[in-house]
Order: structure tokens, then sequence, then C-alpha cells
């Protein structure tokens, strides 16, 4: 062993000066080379303060991933390029229409449309689709269970008894491919146009590539790719011929830098140093000020699908009383709350968001969460903490170190404090949080933080989050804890409703979402808002909000 | 190098850096004018009453809370106002900006954006931070003089294995030895079988600091347990067959004194520094404890429009940890006529 | 000298192995810190959390896994867990920021270090000495994250006077990489010119008492003389070993606060940004990097000494 690292001190001393000279030398190639663009038009910078998870359609689920690979890989279906409810609606993509998909919901049928181009310039194949969804399983992408789950054949593929899925088939002279699920599932158009099935050729390697990114079919190509700290959204030269209707083909090249000081970030864009100020990000509240004087015409707050909420596990003491659980609806003050996010926080107490169907209009049952908690709505929760007999019970809160999520635990614990209740914050290391809170055995949280972003515009994604199948030992998602008959018969029905007839059973989920807050089987904070956020010399009236990608890239515009 | 070393001895083959031998065999008299020595440098007095004064406020820390500031350490005052003169004012704007200092009994120093007065929670962050300092310290010497008089006096394998040992300690950077120590241990604590240090504990934060900064006190202890080992007193003890137990707690702790003296303040210096810079990178005091560390890395986020939040905890940082230092500048000076300013020719 | 270089790498070989060993082990003690379960990414099913365990070794024998990290580190084909990047590779292009600091910020403290424990063992006692005794002091006792954020705040946010952090390659913008520079070699320097003053001054008044400096003065030599070519040249020679191994420790990534402060990606920010995202191969690279620096440049300093100083022998 000796002899080993004796060897590996030497390699890493050669590795460290080696290393050192080299890279003094050719630092200033690697980072200029990301603003030639191939083509003429003009470069837009924008900053992102995380770095995409990868930028490998096959791996990449991360927002910022998605924002930049929606662009340069195209599936058989995308959504639209519109703002609000418009774009959360599928149009065809690689496909020549939307598919035909058969009565009893299990098998649709697609026809790829003819002349189709990689970036590189190689035909599109109907067999690429299969080898696209092989792989993205394959290299284990982050939501590749919505495949697994329901694509006939993916799973026995993905433990390894299979070569193929036996769900897909293709037919190379007439384009047509057709996938057969297991049982129907409403929003299976919703899962192909995730990027991760947006089309790679096959042969593509099986293993991530997030440096140099496949060849796809978008009107962006991902090129120049320097790991955290920057890479380049470019014009695909192959695009122009082969335009698909309702797919814009952008009007600037996009050089990313990712620059993880949010205030650095804002600042520049506010001075107009840089252009766009990522979605994902936060304009620190001291800034806002600021920005609202100098900036008012190119900054706004725009809503996301998401949800802010603390769990109340309703198997365990305390909150297995529905008193204690309605007192703590009741004491919560998310006027409080919204000021610790900046007022970048839509107070609200339903589990599905403003802009998911299904959301209720109506008022809320414990109290209007738009208003500061009343002294008396403060003295009806002490009371119900009496009357559940569990005041003095100890409560851990739960949640990770990111602003403003240690702070929302801090005032949570607080609250509970304050209402008879004896609270003690956990706070756990981001990278680990999902995981703890999810582990039953060893942890079983009693109540926490937690945020839910939609995957995919449809109701039945938020409910992964009290459906009972989703409670599971140790990576458990439905954190709660629930397992109510009523909504269990409800999400059986309502699943299987294709996301196109969503409109059919809104007053359903609306029913639905407003008996989870009647039964205050968590406490919702709010609905998280976004800063959409550009420099002086973009056309800030063209940029679109995309309801489930942010920022459209793809409607850059100089004015 | 994010972390400044103690001033002595970074490099093993000392020169101009060792520690002072100065009191060799010092029973009472020896101190006496060590005392008078220190009393006579006035700097180390009047920063003893500053540090001093800072620890009886920070135990004092309930007593302000209650009488003077009304709110305790954890109490939310998000959405609440405060009357400044004639105004009154959001305690958190709805942008979520906390009132800076009002410099009147409530939010004295201002709010944080829980709405949390600030200067309450200086005074329970500071009984925090002190105590992981002390603890710190406490370890440190007690694992630095065990491990040092053993390898000085045993020499041979003892010593071959214990100074391995530290120079493992040694090679990690401080920091990032800490803050890997402090990620992998906040999440399920350390539970050694006998010992047992749950996540949310003073003493975790307490114990990596300390064990990080052993061999730069055990090193220069042992190099001074293996000279004393030839000294006649030494040999005098041995010829009388007196055990190794009783030549050590005997003749060698007590001549080792002054070097611990010395260090002691340097020490707690570097601990309340390290514990800062842990808690700066999410690796220090978990949460609900504040710290000084911890506020500060929480003000640090949030500026530029809240800067109170990082002057009230930093300069309370240097403020002790210079006073610790010219302290045991003092000492030393005290200690060591010879490095006495001036002593030149 | 053969037999103690022989017996220095020896000893320095077993501690580098035993710092991979600890830090591949202080992850392994984090309670349901499986990094499969990590790796599956959220949703995932028990059968996806077992593939990822298969395919990454995390179901073999922990000294297994520990073999083959280290064989892959030591040829070059190590990866992060969670972003699954070549970590050698990324090291490699994190180096331009952390040289910049560490030549520069090193620069600078050895300068006025240098300057300051001069003038202050010069004028030893004199008003001057005590308010350099003071500053010195008031440098070791300000945390460096704290400088940072004040510089950044009055320098950068307020006045406007420098570029509120990140990092501008030197080939690209000459200009631009000073400015951006200038705050973190200033945060980095401060601390350090207090202990090197400091430890100069006393190296200097501890040699102004030796014999030969005595023989010089009867000689006759000015105090200029004898200050600059006996005692100096004496009293450099610990300051010089420390900063050898500082700047080690600043290359090897060792200035994680001052990186993540000002934000320059550099290698110390990547070692503290893996260190939250709990990814083993990273930490142990870098933290190897800055031991293996500290060692060797502890080695050679020794021999240096041997070189220097007479009054030294390398005794095997």
């Amino acid at each position: 062993m000796n002899k080993r690292s004796r060897s590996l001190g030497l390699v890493l001393l050669a590795l460290l000066l080696a290393a050192g000279l080299g890279a003094c030398g050719s630092s200033g190639g690697t980072g200029s080379s990301a603003s030639t663009a191939s083509s003429s038009s003009p470069t837009v910078t924008v900053l992102m303060g995380t770095p995409p998870d990868s930028l490998d359609p096959g791996l990449g689920a991360s927002t910022q991933s998605y924002e930049a690979t929606w662009l340069a890989y195209t599936g058989l279906v995308t959504y639209a390029h519109a703002a609000g409810a418009a774009g959360a609606q599928l149009i065809p993509g690689l496909a020549q229409s939307l598919p035909s998909i058969s009565a009893d919901g299990k098998t649709y049928t697609f026809t790829l449309r003819k002349g189709l181009h990689y970036s590189n310039g190689r035909p599109v194949q109907a067999g690429d689709f299969a080898y696209t969804i092989e792989r993205a399983i394959k290299l284990g992408w982050g939501n590749k269970q919505f495949l697994t789950g329901y694509i006939a054949g993916a799973e026995a593929f993905d433990a390894g008894r299979a070569h193929t899925i036996s769900g897909i088939s293709s037919n190379a002279a007439s384009g047509q491919i057709t996938v057969k699920l297991t049982a129907p599932f409403g929003p299976f158009l919703n899962v192909l146009a995730f990027p991760a099935a947006g089309l790679v050729p096959s042969g593509t390697p099986l293993k991530p590539l997030p440096n140099d990114p496949p060849p796809g079919v978008g009107p962006y190509e991902i090129a120049h790719v320097v790991p955290n700290q920057s890479f380049a959204v470019l014009a695909n030269p192959q695009w122009a011929q082969q335009a698909i209707p309702g797919i814009p083909g952008g009007h600037a090249n996009i050089a990313v830098k990712i620059v993880s000081n949010n205030q650095t970030a804002a600042e520049q864009v506010l001075s107009n140093g840089a252009d766009v100020f990522d979605w994902n990000d936060t304009v620190p509240g001291t800034l806002l000020g600021q920005v609202h004087a100098q900036a008012a015409s190119r900054y706004s707050q725009e809503p996301t699908v998401s949800t802010e909420f603390f769990f109340l596990n309703v198997k365990s003491k305390p909150f297995s009383s529905q008193l204690v659980r309605e007192a703590v609806n009741y004491a919560l003050d998310r006027q409080a709350l919204s000021r610790l996010d900046g007022g970048a926080l839509t107070p609200a107490c339903y589990l599905l968001p403003i802009g998911m169907p299904g959301h209720p209009a109506g008022p809320c049952p414990y109290g209007d969460p738009n208003a500061t908690v009343s002294a008396a709505n403060l003295a009806k929760a002490k009371e119900l903490i009496v009357q559940s007999g569990m005041a003095g019970t100890s409560v851990d809160v739960w949640s990770e170190p990111h602003p403003p999520h240690k702070e929302y635990a801090d005032y949570y614990a607080s609250v509970l404090n304050a209402i008879g209740l004896k609270a003690n914050v956990k706070i756990v290391a981001a990278a680990q949080y999902p995981a703890t809170i999810g582990n039953i055995k060893t942890t079983n949280p009693q109540t926490g933080w937690i945020a839910f972003s939609q995957d995919f515009p449809n109701p039945i994604d938020f409910y992964q989050l009290l459906n009972a199948e989703s409670i599971a030992p140790t990576e458990n998602h439905n954190l709660s804890q629930v397992n109510d008959p009523h909504i269990q018969s409800e999400l059986t029905a309502l699943g299987s409703v294709p996301s196109s007839k969503l409109d059919t059973v809104t007053s359903r989920w609306e029913a639905l979402d407003e008996y989870v807050a009647q039964k205050a089987y968590i406490a919702v904070i709010g609905y998280d808002d976004v800063p959409k956020f550009t420099s002086q010399r973009i056309d800030f009236g063209a940029l679109v909000f995309h309801p489930v990608y942010g920022n459209d890239w793809s409607t850059l515009q100089l004015k | 190098m994010s972390l400044p070393p103690p001033t002595p001895a970074r490099s093993e083959p000392t020169v101009g850096t060792e520690p002072p031998l100065a009191a060799a065999r010092a029973p009472a008299g020896p101190w006496r004018l060590v005392a008078a020595r220190l009393r006579r440098s006035r700097p180390a007095l009047v920063c003893g009453a500053l540090v001093l004064a800072v620890v009886v406020a920070c135990l004092l820390a309930p007593v302000y809370a209650r009488e003077v500031a009304g709110t305790g350490p954890d109490e939310n005052h998000i959405t609440d106002t405060v009357r400044v003169g004639s105004r009154t004012l959001d305690v958190v704007s709805p942008t979520g900006v906390p009132i800076g200092p009002t410099w009147q009994r409530r939010f004295l120093l201002g709010a944080d954006p829980n709405g949390r007065d600030v200067a309450v929670r200086l005074l329970y962050g500071g009984r925090n931070s002190l105590e992981i300092g002390a603890l710190a310290t406490l370890v440190t010497m007690l694992l630095a003089v065990l491990i040092g008089t053993l390898a000085g006096w045993f020499r041979g394998l003892t010593d071959g294995v214990l100074s391995r040992l530290l120079d493992v300690i040694w090679a990690f950077p401080p920091v990032l030895l800490g803050v890997a120590l402090g990620v992998a241990l906040a999440i399920g604590g350390l539970d050694l079988g006998v010992v047992k240090l749950s996540s949310g504990s003073l003493l975790l934060p307490a114990a990596i600091v300390g064990v990080v900064f052993v061999p730069y006190v055990a090193r220069p202890l042992r190099g001074q347990v293996l000279a004393l080992r030839e000294r006649e007193f030494v040999d005098a003890a041995r010829v009388q067959g007196r055990g190794n137990v009783r030549i050590l707690t005997g003749e060698i702790l007590p001549n080792l004194t002054s070097t611990i003296v010395v260090f002691l303040p340097l020490m707690l210096a570097n601990a309340i520094l390290l514990e800062a810079a842990l808690s700066y990178l999410g690796a220090g005091v978990q949460d609900p404890n504040p710290s000084w560390g911890t506020m500060l890395a929480e003000g640090i986020r949030l500026t530029p429009g809240a800067i109170h939040l990082v002057l009230a905890p930093g300069l309370m940082l240097v403020l002790v940890v210079f006073g610790v230092n010219v302290l045991g500048d003092g000492l030393r000076d005290a200690l060591d006529p010879r490095a006495v300013a001036g002593g030149r020719g | 000298m053969a037999r103690f270089l022989a017996r220095r790498l020896l000893g320095a070989a077993a501690v580098l192995f035993a710092v991979s060993v600890l830090t591949f082990l202080i992850f392994q003690v984090i309670p349901g810190g499986d990094p499969a379960l990590r790796m599956a990414g959220r949703e995932a099913t028990p059968q996806t959390v077992h593939d990822v365990r298969r395919a990454w070794g995390f179901d073999r024998p922990l000294y297994e896994q520990y073999a083959t990290t280290m064989e892959k580190i030591l040829d070059g084909s190590v990866v992060s867990y969670s972003q699954q990047i070549n970590v050698e590779q990324e090291i490699a292009r994190d180096l331009p920021p952390t040289l910049s600091l560490a030549l520069g910020a090193g620069l600078i403290w050895l300068l006025f270090g240098v300057l300051f424990g001069v003038l202050g063992a010069v004028r030893a006692g004199r008003a001057s000495d005590r308010a350099l005794t003071v500053l010195a002091l008031l440098g070791v006792s300000t945390p460096i994250f704290f400088l940072g954020a004040l510089m950044l705040y009055y320098l950068g946010y307020r006045w406007g006077l420098l570029p509120l952090g990140g990092y501008v390659p030197l080939t690209r913008d000459p200009w631009g990489w000073f400015t951006h520079m200038l705050m973190p070699w200033l945060a980095l320097s401060i601390a350090s010119i207090g202990i090197y003053s400091r430890v100069l001054r006393a190296g200097i008044l501890d040699t102004l008492g030796e014999d030969y400096v005595r023989t010089a003065r009867a000689k006759g030599l000015s105090e200029r003389r004898v200050l600059v070519h006996h005692v100096l040249r004496n009293s450099l020679i610990p300051i010089v070993s420390l900063w050898g191994l500082d700047l080690a420790a600043v290359i090897g990534g060792g200035a994680i606060v001052v990186e993540s402060v000002f934000d320059l990606h550099g290698v110390g920010q990547y070692a503290a940004e893996s260190i939250a995202r709990l990814d083993v191969p990273p930490v142990l690279v870098v933290t190897l990097l800055v031991a293996c620096a500290v060692v060797v440049l502890g080695v050679l300093v020794d021999i240096l000494y041997a070189l220097l100083d007479p009054r030294i022998r390398l005794s095997a």
C-alpha cells in the first residue's frame, strides 16, 4: 500500500504542477470561445446561479437543464411556446400530429415527420425514438419512473431482463411509432414532452455526455460546455430547412454564465452588464427597491406552478389529531412567511397552485391566507391544541439551510411554540434533505418544509404527494403519510383522464383539493413567484415566460 | 491558508518561534513575578477586562432579553411594527428587509429577517461562541498535553505512532477537515460507543475545532518534553526510583505550565475564529442555536441591505478575539522576559 | 542525507495514505449517507437505487470501494457522484483562479509581512512598533469572511470601486483580472501579514542577541549592514519556509473561505461545494492535493533548512 500511496503523491504533485502551468496558459481560450457564435445573430448573456445538473438530455432533470435542453431536443410532442395556460398545451413536435390513442387508453400511435435532420446533419429515423427512451432509462434520468412505470416492457428493460423495450415498435419506412402502456396514464403525452424523450440518434454512446451533448432536433444546439462555468446555446444550422410549426427559430445565440452569487448576478443585469437573470434565482430583497426604481419596465414577478408547504405526519403525534392540524393552519401567518421569501410568494391554503387545472377559487377553511392572522384565530388555534390533548407535545420541524427554507422553519417553530406545542428545528444539508425526511424507518419526521414544482401540467402530478401508493419505508414521497380512501378512489378515476381532456374533470379536482384543505393534511405556505428580469437591450415584452420551462430563450430578442 | 495558524511553529525545526522555556521548575515565586509583570502591561489588563465584560454581558443575556428588550432570542416578530421616534416602522418590510439599529430598548441593534432582536441574539450567540471556544481549547489542550508528553517521554514506537497521527491531522487544511467533519456529523451526530454527541449538541463543533488544533500545541510540547527528560532534576527523580507517572506529573508537567498558559489564549482565539469559519461554510453550530459565526454567515447572505447583521456579530467577534490575543501577548511577555519589546541587544 | 530523505518520504507516503483513508471514512459514517439514494434522483424506485448501487459498486465492501476509488484517482478517470464529471479535469479548470489567488496574495503577504516585521524590530518598543503590533493583532483577529464581506459591501457595493466577486482570466482581460483579484488578495493577505510580521520581528530581535551579531557590531560594521547581512538573512529562513507551506495549502484548495466569499470558482470552492453535496471523489482528490503539497513542501523545507543553516543536522 505504501508504494501505491507514494506514487499517488508524486502523481498528484505532478498533476498539481502540470495542470497549474497548463491551465494558466490556456484559461483564456476556453472562456472566450463560448462567445464566438457560428451564425450572425446577436449573443445574449444569461446569468444562472445554479448550474444544470446535466446538459445531456438523457440525464438532466433540473429546471436549469430543461431550460436549455427543451430547445435542443424536441420529442414527438412538445409544449406550445406561449405564456400562461396556452403554454401548457401540447403540440405535435417531431410527430406529424398528436397521436391517436386507443379506446382503452393504452396504445399511442405516432407518425414521424418526413425530412428531419439532427443538428449534425444525420437524418432522423423512427427507430431513434425507442433508442432515446432506452438511453434515458439506462443513464438513469431523474424522472425515469414515468417511463419505466407505464411503458410496457420498460421495467424489464431497466432491470436488465430484456435488451429492448417490448412496448415500443416502429416502422422505418412509414415513420410509424407505436407505444403500448401497461395501464392508461392521463399525462403520458406530457411525459413524452420531456427533453429526455427528445430524440437523439441511435448509437449515441450509452454514457453521460454532459460536456459534449449529443445532437438533437430543435431550434438550438448546446455547445462549448465548461462544466459549472458556462455553456452556449447556439442556433442550429439544420433548423432552417425543417422548421416545425409552433416552434419558433429563435433570434439570438445564448451564452450562459454560471454566477452563483445572486447579488452579483442581479447587479450585473440591473446595470445592463448581462442580459437575463435566471428565473430559478432570487433577486435579493435588499436590491428589490433599486430594481423597482430603475428597472420597473424590465422586471416582473411571474407565478410558477409550484407549492410550498409543511407536511403534517398523520401517523404520529401530534398531527394524528385533525384538531392540531387545523390549529396549525389557523395560526400560520402566511403574510409573515411571504416576507421571509422577500415578498415573492402568493399566500395560499390549497395544494394545487394557481395555473394548475383544479385549483379551487373558494375561500380557505381555516382563516384567510391573505390577511395577518387575527387574534381570534390565534386564540382558536391555542384552544384547539388544548382540546386535542396534545399540548406540550414535542415536535421536530425539519428543513434545509437554503434561504428562506431555514427561516420558514424558524418561524414555524416559533408559531408551534406559541400555540402550545414544543418545537425544535432540525436543519439538514440540502444534498441530504430528501433522503433524510423520506426515511420512515430512521427519521419518520413529524413535520417539515417541502416544495413541489410541477413536472407537467396535470394535477395528478401534485397528488403523488398524497397518494397512499407513494408511501415507502426509505424513499417516502407522501410525507404526511396520508392514506385516505376518498383520495385513493378519486385518484384512480382522475389519473387516467388524458391531459387534453382535463377540462372535463376540473370541478372534480377542485372538490378533491378542497377536501384535502378541509382535512388539513398539509399546511400550505403559498405559491412561489419568480423574477423575470432582463437588461435594457432585451425586448422584455416579447420574452415568453413559459409555465413549464420558465424563460423561453427562443423568444429572446434585442429591441 | 484561510485561517491564521497559531503564531508559534508551523514548520518543525523551529528557529525563531519556539515557545518560551522560561520558568524552569516554577513554584509560587516566579508566578508572582509573572503576575506582577502582567499587571504592569496596561494593554493586556484593559483587554482582559474587556473580554471579561463581554463574558459577563453574555451570561446576563436572559436578563437583557426579559428586562430591556422584552423578547426572547427565538421569538419572531415578522409582521410587528416598532415605534422609532415619532414614526411607526415595520420590523421586516414586505420585501423581507429587516429594520436596522433603532438605538432604543426594542431592537437596539435592529432585527434579522425573522424579526428577531439582534442584540438579544448577539448575547445568546456569544454564550455559544465562547462556550465552544472554551470547550474546544480544553479539548485541544488535554489531547495535546497527553500526546505531547507521551510521545516525548516514551519516544520510540509511541512517539512514532503519535507523531504520525499529528502529521495526518496537520496535513489536512484546518477548514477543509473541519468542514468535512462538520457536514458529515451534522446529520447523525457522533457515536463512538462511549461518547455520544447528538447533531444539535454544541459539543460537536467544539470537539471538531479542538481536534483540528491539537498538532499546533502537541508538537512544541513534545519537543519540550524531549529536552526536559535529559535534565538533571529528571535524572535525579529517576535515580530515586520514582515511576513514570510520578515523574511525569511531579516533574515534567509543572515545567510545561508556562508553555500551556501561553498557548491557552492563542488557542481560544483560534478556536473562536475556526468555529466562525465553519459556521460560515454551514458546518458549525446547528440551528436553532445561534453563534456569532452563524449570525455573521446569515448576515453576509443578506448584504448589502442589512449590513447591521454583518457588523454586529462581526465586530463582536473581532473585539473578543483581539482582546484574547492581546491578553495572550501580555502573558507571553510576562512569562518570557527575553521577548519583551525593546529587549534589543 | 539519503537515509533521511528515504525516511521522510516513507513517512509522507504513510501520512497521505492515512489522510485518504480518513477522508474516505468521514463520509461513510453519515447515517443514510448512501450516495446511491441521492444519485437515483427523486421518486426513485428501490430497483433504481439498487441499480445505481450495483453500477457504482456501493454494494462492495468498504476496502474494495476505497481501492477502486484510489485506482481511479491515480489513472485520472475518477468522476464525481453528483454531476458525473471527471474530477481531475474539473480541478485543472479551477486552478487558474486558485493560482492567481495564491501567487498574488502570497507576494503581498510576504512583502508586507517582511516590511512590517523589519520595521517593528528596528523600532522595537517605540510608538510605531506598538501601532504595528496592534494592527498585526487586529489582522490576525479578523475572520477572513467578515473582512471579505465588508470589502464587498463598501468597496464593491457602496462605493462601486471594485467588482462584486467572480473571476476573469488573465489572458482574456488583464485589467479585469487584476480588479477582480484585488479584494481576494487583500482579504487573504491581511491575517498572514499579521502573522509573518510578528514572527519576523521576534526572529530579528532574537538574532540581534546572538554572539555573531555582537561580533559583527564589535567589528564596527554599520547598523544597516549588520541588519541586512547578518540578521535578516537568518531571520528570513523560517519566514520563507512558512511561506512555502502556506502557499502550498492555498494552491491545493485551502483557501476555501476566500474563494467562496468572492465566488472565484477555484479549487477550494469546488471542494466546499462538493462537501456540501457529500460528493466523496472530489473531496478526496482535493484533500490529497493539499495534503500532498503540504507534506512534500514540508520535506523540501527541512532540506532547505539543512542547506541554509549549518547548525541543523539532518540526522536519521
